[in-house]
């Protein structure tokens, strides 16, 4: 297949996908669905396995969500360069080191290995950690499970974290620096496309990391009280809004509202007023998905436009999960439109004692 | 040789406490290839073994590990075959946990030496690049009443990020040398409250302080480098002195080491057999497949072996069952390399016919044919028996190939090319001399191949339980005389010009059953249906014709290696003496390496497409049984 056609196929089959993203209304309407009619609906049946219990149910879930997005993943991929493959693949390596990070707390709090174990995505090959979970299980410390992963494909965001663990003996910045390492790697990726996709990929990205980049820092500052220096360290400067040197600004401010207040347009109009970091969270999250939504619409590149759709969907799934985790639970409906971003958050208390 | 070992289906009942002992047992006869299929009763749905397995795992993890240290025999040998339970299992997990953390601080210290010595090589490649500079390096080594200085490296892709983080507390980066994956910088700033800061980041970003020696002073950077060559060398003799640490303990644990390996070797049958135990109670089940030949030999030993009572139910496989069933491996060493080659293509499903004698033989004819050349031939045996260390089992094929293509050689009269030598007359005749009759010959064998292919395949079909496929399926017995008919038929329009009644109607009926059969097999429109039963029925035509006329080739290559070896002579020649043996020489070789190899490929095209896709399904798996590894009782073997 020539590139062109690749690309045409791509879009197609990213334009059939993104037909099916659910709306606020649709969102809404399942919201009031009872767990039976939740189950037939999205088709769930673990939901309907009285022979579990509701951790059970609520692990068989998310891992049945997250398998129809890595089917769709898998779909997508398959008409893609080399280089728009490797992106893709990247981005959904999340998952994997997720795995890690669960193994890595295993470790360094003596959890429970079964449990542990069960609460593990399961992953295609293409994005497993490259080692068997049970060898990774067999390390007898942090460090062991690190140097195992340094000798593969992992090897960087490895050895940073282990080096880092070294250093500091801090659970908190071993994961930070996982995270970091991720988002750094996804954007050395983003250089070697060409100019008609590395554009609208930039936007994504950049969109992504402005994101994330400003939950990290209301949380490392206001949360976790880390100075300045050390926040800046753990961000992954952006293409967009929150480059380099306005997150040197903006890491040096002590106040929310202030910090809100000195973001760049449109960031510091559509935050105004948050009085939550969970505010902040939702209201920055709807951003980035109409930011995604409008590369959707009007992007050309099927690299770019696959990578908005996947990002949606993760967050469609993550909602869908937040629903069924609400039922299982037996939340008052208020709290689950809240988890569904159909209300606003109203926290008991306000920043920065909130988390 | 041909049918396949006779397969028992077997369950055995044992009770729980029993079952490590009758896991090596079953394993010592090395006859029992478990069957993981749950049992059919909902209630014997427990696994005994997890926790047993679990404990065996950890631990030869754990062994696995110092392996990787110290050598530890991967097979040692064992002497007395006794059972593992489960608190034995235990104490040996808990026993190499103990060897392991022993063990993991010489990696740790071998590591930090490695960095030690990483972190010198840094500081004299710092300290040759300051020695060029005009400064105070001594001005470098401590506080200042005003600044602060770190002289370090850090991994490359954090210098930019570090540098804004040191901003933001105040100081200043500076690069001053690039090395490998690592970045030398000095971070200057004023002391105090922000100098706290600074800690938490410069760990985070991995930062390495690379302290500059006392009692430097400007212009003594070279004999720094003297100092820190000699401190290299103390870390070279530390790393010495560890790895003999290393070997000592080596030699200190290495009975308890060998002991472990063994107890895991013996714990083994039990974890391999856990995914095929289920339990109620007390009592637990595991089944598997038996050769019918080695049931008794089975029952004996599981009777002296076990203590408490057992049960061990016999039966044939089912029909449905069949696709589970192992099958039993060619034994013979002779057919070795010719199994290899028919395991490419798949495993004969329990019931079939083993391809591989057939194969062997076909194969070597066939080989022989296209390449007869007594020379040639000779060679091939004399290379194949000088690299037999190497080749292994390979080598008998080289020498049974070459064995052949002598034999066809003396029936082609053929040495090295050359023909009609006075001293060896072909006992037939040379393959150039009667291309016509070399091309009959071809096709009358490819006629048989076929013929006995489809017979293989009826066969094959019938014992297995598809009646209906052994008729009318593909290369059933339908087509089959359908191929039969049309070769009257063609013999018939060949000799006497006519194709005949009898063989047209045998053709057409043949042919008439097979399409109605598969009319009756398709669902959709009948347009769809009839073009598909007509192109399928074409197919047919054209897949036999064409088969038929492949085996051409054996011939053709028979004819083209006696015109290469013309076209070498042709060469030679043309040139003097020397160019003449030289060409000679080559040629002959290029025939040996580029023709030997391309009449090899070209035979096992025909063993497959023609041979197997015509009886040999491949869809079987090979028997394997568990094993007690390491036993030295000889009589672990299957019959």
């Amino acid at each position: 297949m020539s590139a062109a056609a690749g690309d045409a196929y791509l879009n197609t089959r990213v334009s059939v996908m993104a037909s099916r993203l659910l709306d606020t209304d649709t969102v809404g309407k399942l919201s009031r669905l009872t767990l039976p009619e939740l189950a037939e609906r999205l088709t769930l049946p673990a939901l309907l396995d009285d022979t579990l219990g509701s951790n059970a149910k609520s692990r068989a879930v998310e891992q049945a969500l997250v398998s129809l997005l890595l089917i769709e993943l898998a779909i997508l991929i398959r008409p893609m360069s080399a280089t728009g493959r490797a992106l893709i693949l990247k981005w959904g390596r999340k998952l994997a080191l997720f795995n890690l990070t669960a193994l890595l707390r295993s470790k360094l709090h003596n959890l429970d290995q079964t449990e542990t174990l069960e609460n593990l995505f399961e992953l295609p090959p293409a994005l497993r950690l490259p080692i068997p979970r049970q060898e990774l299980f067999r390390a007898e410390s942090a460090q062991e499970l690190l140097r195992i992963l340094e000798q593969t494909q992992y090897g960087l965001i490895a050895r940073q974290a282990r080096e880092v663990y070294e250093q500091r003996r801090d659970p908190f910045a071993l994961e930070a620096a996982i995270d970091q390492r991720y988002y750094s790697e996804m954007t050395h990726t983003l250089m070697q496309f060409d100019s008609v996709s590395l554009q609208p990929l930039r936007r994504v990205l950049g969109a992504l990391l402005d994101q994330v980049n400003l939950i990290w820092m209301l949380r490392f500052r206001f949360s976790y009280h880390l100075n300045p220096s050390e926040t800046f360290f753990y961000l992954v400067p952006s293409f967009r809004l929150l480059h380099r040197e306005r997150l040197l600004e903006l890491v040096n401010i002590d106040n929310l509202e202030q910090l809100i207040a000195a973001l760049p347009p449109p960031l510091d109009a559509e935050l105004a007023g948050s009085r939550s970091l969970i505010e902040v969270q939702q209201r920055v999250a709807k951003l980035t998905a109409q930011e995604m939504h409008r590369v959707l619409a009007y992007s050309s590149s099927g690299v770019a436009r696959a990578l908005a759709y996947l990002i949606l969907r993760e967050r469609e799934v993550r909602l869908l999960f937040s629903l069924v985790q609400g039922r299982l639970l037996e939340l008052p409906d208020d709290l689950l439109d809240m988890g569904l971003e159909l209300a606003e958050p109203h926290c008991p208390t306000t920043m920065p004692a909130a988390a | 040789m041909l049918l396949p070992q006779p397969m028992k289906h077997v369950r055995l009942l044992v009770l729980v406490e029993d079952l490590p002992q009758a896991s090596l047992s079953l394993a010592e006869t090395g006859s029992f290839h478990p069957d993981p299929r749950t049992p059919d009763e909902p209630r014997v749905s427990g696994q005994p073994g997890s926790d047993y397995r679990e404990l065996y795992q950890e631990a030869r993890a754990r062994l696995e590990k110092i392996a990787k240290l110290v050598p530890v025999p991967d097979t040692p040998s064992i002497d007395e075959v006794r059972v593992v339970y489960h608190e034995e299992l235990k104490a040996i997990g808990q026993q190499l946990r103990n060897r392991w953390a022993q063990v993991q601080r010489f990696e740790e210290e071998l590591r930090r030496v490695d960095e030690q010595e990483r972190l010198i090589r840094e500081q004299e490649a710092a300290l040759a690049n300051f020695a060029d500079l005009n400064i105070d390096l001594g001005a470098l080594r401590t506080k200042t009443r005003f600044l602060d200085f770190y002289v370090g490296m850090v991994p490359r892709e954090n210098v930019r990020k570090l540098q804004g983080s040191v901003t933001l507390a105040g100081h200043l980066l500076f690069e001053y040398l690039q090395r490998d994956d690592q970045t030398h910088v000095i971070i200057v700033g004023p002391p105090g409250e922000q100098e706290s800061r600074l800690g938490t980041v410069l760990s985070s970003a991995g930062f390495q302080a690379l302290p500059i020696p006392e009692g430097i002073e400007r212009g003594s950077a070279a004999e720094k480098i003297d100092e820190l060559t000699q401190r290299r060398a103390a870390l070279a003799e530390e790393r010495k002195a560890l790895n003999d640490q290393l070997a000592d303990w080596e030699r200190e644990h290495r009975t308890v080491l060998l002991e472990a390996r063994r107890t895991l070797l013996l714990a083994e049958p039990f974890v391999v057999l856990d995914p095929s135990i289920r339990s109620v109670g007390h009592l637990a089940v595991l089944a598997g497949w038996v050769p019918a030949k080695a049931l008794p030999s089975l029952e004996r030993r599981l009777a002296e072996s076990l203590a408490l009572p057992f049960d061990m139910e016999v039966r044939e496989p089912l029909p449905e069952e069949r696709r589970l069933v192992p099958t039993v491996p060619t034994r013979s060493r002779l057919l070795k390399p010719f199994d290899v080659l028919v395991k490419q293509y798949g495993i004969p499903e329990y019931g079939e016919i083993d391809p591989t004698p057939l194969f062997a033989l076909t194969f070597l004819l066939m080989f022989g044919m296209m390449f007869g050349d007594v020379g040639h031939g000779a060679v091939i045996v004399l290379a194949a028996w000088y690299w037999r260390a190497k080749l292994k089992d390979f080598a008998w094929f080289g020498i049974a190939a070459g064995i052949s293509s002598i034999c066809f050689g003396l029936l082609f009269g053929s040495v090295f090319g050359y023909e009609d030598i006075p001293w060896l007359p072909a006992i037939w005749m040379a393959p150039l001399h009667d291309p016509i009759l070399m091309l009959k010959v071809a096709l009358v064998w490819g006629i048989a191949f076929i013929v006995l292919a489809c017979l293989l395949g009826i066969y094959n079909r019938i014992v297995t339980g598809n009646l209906r496929g052994a008729i009318l399926g593909p290369h059933g017995a339908v087509n089959l005389l359908f191929y039969l008919g049309f070769l009257a038929g063609g013999y018939g329009l060949a000799t006497s010009g006519s194709f005949g009644w009898g063989p047209g109607l045998v053709v057409i009926g043949s042919l008439g059953v097979l399409a109605g059969y598969q009319w009756r097999h398709l669902t959709g429109p009948t347009g769809e249906r009839a073009l598909i039963v007509f192109i399928e029925t074409l197919d047919t035509v054209i897949v036999y014709l064409s088969n038929t006329l492949s085996f051409l080739r054996v011939s053709a290559f028979s004819l083209n290696h006696a015109a290469l070896a013309i076209a070498i002579f042709t060469l030679a020649d043309m040139l003097g003496t020397f160019g003449t043996v030289l060409t000679l020489i080559l040629g002959n070789l290029f025939i040996l390496v580029l023709e030997g190899g391309i009449v090899m490929i070209q035979v096992m095209r025909l063993e497959y497409y023609e041979g197997f896709s015509r009886y040999f399904s491949g869809e079987g798996h090979a028997f394997a049984p568990i094993r007690l590894r390491g036993s030295s009782d000889s009589s672990q073997r299957i019959v």
